[in-house]
């Protein structure tokens, strides 16, 4: 601000050129203080989206999740067990569609089924996600894309899809709507690490190694279908099998009748014949009480310790009395038998007084010996646990013998046979294939050798002589031995006189053991008149005619040369 | 100086903005195609794994199993029986001298117009 004076020079006064200074100073203050709000509400803006998750789920589940895919299942000749199909979905993302009506109108160009208010009401309003269809075919995908409607749009999902239907339905089990596993190995796969990889999104397609099992279709197949024959033969309520390579414990094949289809997840828990909760895994999940395959076990045991040899006798011409009970032997020869007499006529009492002399706490140790205490280490989630006493009475340990009055599930069984046939070399039954390094480390010694020896030439001699000639007439050639079993039912407490339950252990080929099978059939009948309706009858037949289907697929040629069996079962013993 | 400097930063700018614009549409278009291929891909798996899948499916014993019952009387496969397996020993070894006499039988019977070979085996 200038003064004017007199003078012909205006005369600035500092006071003036101070307060211009002050007001320009003042005024930028305020220009910065505009800008750096201006800035902080940009920046809080910036931070305040920074902050925004937007929802990507769907119905609570990430898009990776539903497009992750599972890994495919093989079988031990990399035969696929079950692998997953893309399969085209369609949803709308109705915030992003302009004009609802045209965008119904031509949808239903391509799907006229749609409801036309039901998919007015689906497109409108505000959300961010909704299915239209779910498992379209890629011709429908293609039409759909063409009438370009923003806002529609396509999620590849992963469907399962079961090749074999129902053959092998108990090991794989199956997979709900979100496609996580419901039972079997699906389960199992999910338990180890699959879900986290879901979850993060990475399991697709190409990144997921598939899953090897050790069963072979072809055998599994094979033994299906004699087991369908057989519920019809014997008009049977249920049987199962499962067979085991001796050598390394894996499970060859495992069937379960009744079944269910993978595909169809609720035929799971369908009823069968009107009866509910019958499709379950017989082999692992069911307990029973397996009879006189127990024999091999008290007999194996006995012989093991040295304190009964084979060429002991003992006197089966009286039953064995406790208190006013009287066990008495089903096929009575009412005489003194040797050991392989006692196992060749199922004799309850010869097996009372061979694990009497035998101790029957050493028996009580033996079981727990040969696993049948806890549960199977198989990758199954469906497992039950056995129901053995802790300790034995007099009385439970004379019945355990012959196998009453104690419950394990088949799958112990043929575990047990397994190791007896395989020079007394216990390995844990599992799916998976193993190393020769992890079987050499796994296995456990149950018997020795002498033992397993003496135990196969029992098993043939029973074959040959024994309860199991009707599974060797339909098997013959393929040197397969076994025990059979027959046990009465429980039904409202007692053992019902007409209610059978019958078993089959056996293995094969014996004269260089690589298979261990227990075959069960519950409740079965006479076929005809002329045939009988124990064990030997139906689970025995039909473990021969199992064996006379798969022992080809599995590389064993029959021999007809009567030396093998010479060498097998000696004079001696027969 | 200064005059001759702005021409060219003009220049330079309008460039950059013609380049700019052109790689904008560029990239627009790029992006489409890899829709597109992503789409192509994504199809062309879906439709892989059904044929996968249907594969596996026709390879299923539980599927051939099926057929060979239904073509019985003319592939007439059957599960093989243990009477059908043999050996190298059921093989007779080749005769020390040859079977003179077979070899004249056989000439007669072929000049005679009668071929062995279109007998049925097995004497039947």
């Amino acid at each position: 601000m200038a003064i004017l004076t007199g003078g012909e020079t205006p005369i600035a006064l500092t006071g003036g050129r101070q307060l211009r200074g002050s007001l320009t100073r003042t005024r930028i203050r305020w220009v910065i203080a505009g800008l750096v709000a201006i800035f902080a509400v940009v920046g809080g803006r910036l931070v305040q989206l920074g902050m925004v998750t937007t929802d990507n789920t769907i119905e609570g589940r990430t898009r990776e999740a539903i497009s992750a895919s599972r890994p495919a299942i093989l079988d031990r000749n990399g035969l696929e067990m079950a692998v997953d199909i893309r399969v085209p979905s369609l949803y709308a993302e109705p915030r992003r569609i302009i004009d609802v009506d045209d965008a119904v109108e031509k949808l239903r160009t391509v799907l006229p089924d749609l409801d036309p208010k039901w998919l007015r009401d689906k497109l409108s309003g505000e959300k961010g996600f909704v299915w239209i269809k779910r498992d379209l075919t890629p011709e429908i995908e293609d039409r759909i894309y063409q009438l370009g409607i923003p806002g529609l749009d396509f999620l590849t999902e992963s469907k399962r899809f079961y090749p074999g239907g129902p053959e092998a339905s108990h090991v794989l089990g199956s997979v709900n709507v979100d496609n996580q596993g419901i039972g079997g190995i699906e389960q199992y796969i999910d338990k180890q690490d699959l879900d986290v990889l879901q979850s993060v999104g990475i399991a697709n397609g190409q990144n997921l190694k598939p899953v090897q099992l050790t069963i072979d279709m072809r055998v599994q197949h094979a033994m299906r279908e004699q087991l369908l024959d057989a519920l019809d033969r014997y008009h049977a309520k249920a049987d199962a099998a499962v067979m085991l390579d001796i050598k390394t414990g894996e499970v060859v094949a495992l069937v379960s009748l009744p079944d269910f289809d993978p595909n169809d997840p609720s035929s799971m828990i369908a009823p069968y014949k009107g009866e509910p909760a019958m499709r379950f895994n017989r082999i692992t999940a069911g307990k029973y009480e397996l009879g006189s395959t127990f024999k091999t076990i008290t007999i194996a045991g006995a012989l093991d310790s040295g304190l009964v040899k084979m060429t002991d006798r003992f006197d089966a011409r009286f039953g064995v009395r406790f208190g006013r009970f009287t066990i008495t032997d089903f096929h009575g020869q009412n005489r003194i038998l040797t050991v392989p007499e006692v196992y060749k006529y199922s004799s309850n009492v010869g097996a009372i007084h061979i694990m009497q002399q035998w101790g029957k706490d050493n028996y009580r140790a033996f079981m727990t010996k040969v696993g049948f205490d806890a549960p199977l280490p198989i990758e199954l989630p469906e497992k039950t646990n056995s129901y053995i006493p802790k300790s034995f009475s007099d009385v439970t340990a004379a019945t355990a013998s012959f196998g009453h009055g104690i419950s394990i599930t088949p799958l112990h069984m043929a575990a047990a046979m397994a190791a007896f046939v395989n020079n007394g070399i216990y390995e844990p039954p599992t799916l998976y294939k193993r190393t020769p390094e992890e079987v050499a480390a796994d296995g456990k010694r149950l018997i020795s050798e002498r033992t397993s020896l003496e135990i196969r030439q029992l098993m043939r001699l029973n074959a040959l002589e024994g309860s199991g000639t009707v599974m060797e007439r339909a098997a013959q050639g393929y040197r397969v031995g076994g025990k059979t079993g027959t046990a009465e039912k429980v039904e409202h407490g007692v053992y019902s006189r007409s209610k059978d339950f019958n078993v089959f252990a056996s293995a094969f080929p014996l004269d260089n053991p690589q298979y261990a099978m227990v075959v069960i059939v519950d409740e079965p009948h006479r076929e005809s008149v002329t045939t009988g309706d124990t064990a030997g009858w139906n689970a025995g037949q039909v473990t021969g005619r199992i064996v006379a289907a798969v022992a080809p697929m599995l590389g064993i040629a029959p021999k007809f040369d009567k030396s093998v069996d010479d060498q097998l079962v000696p004079m001696a013993i027969r | 100086m200064i005059r001759k400097l702005n021409i060219i930063l003009m220049l330079t700018s309008s460039i950059a903005f013609v380049a700019v614009y052109g790689l904008k549409y560029s990239v627009e278009n790029v992006a489409r195609q890899k829709q597109t291929l992503e789409r192509q891909i994504q199809k062309q798996k879906g439709q892989l794994s059904l044929l996968e899948a249907d594969w596996s499916y026709l390879n299923q014993p539980g599927n051939i199993q099926p057929i060979i019952d239904r073509h019985l009387d003319q592939l007439n496969l059957q599960p093989i029986k243990q009477a059908q397996f043999g050996s190298l020993d059921d093989i007779p070894m080749r005769p020390i001298a040859p079977d003179t006499q077979g070899m004249t039988d056989l000439f007669k019977s072929l000049e005679a117009g009668v071929d062995p070979a279109d007998k049925p085996m097995g004497g039947q």
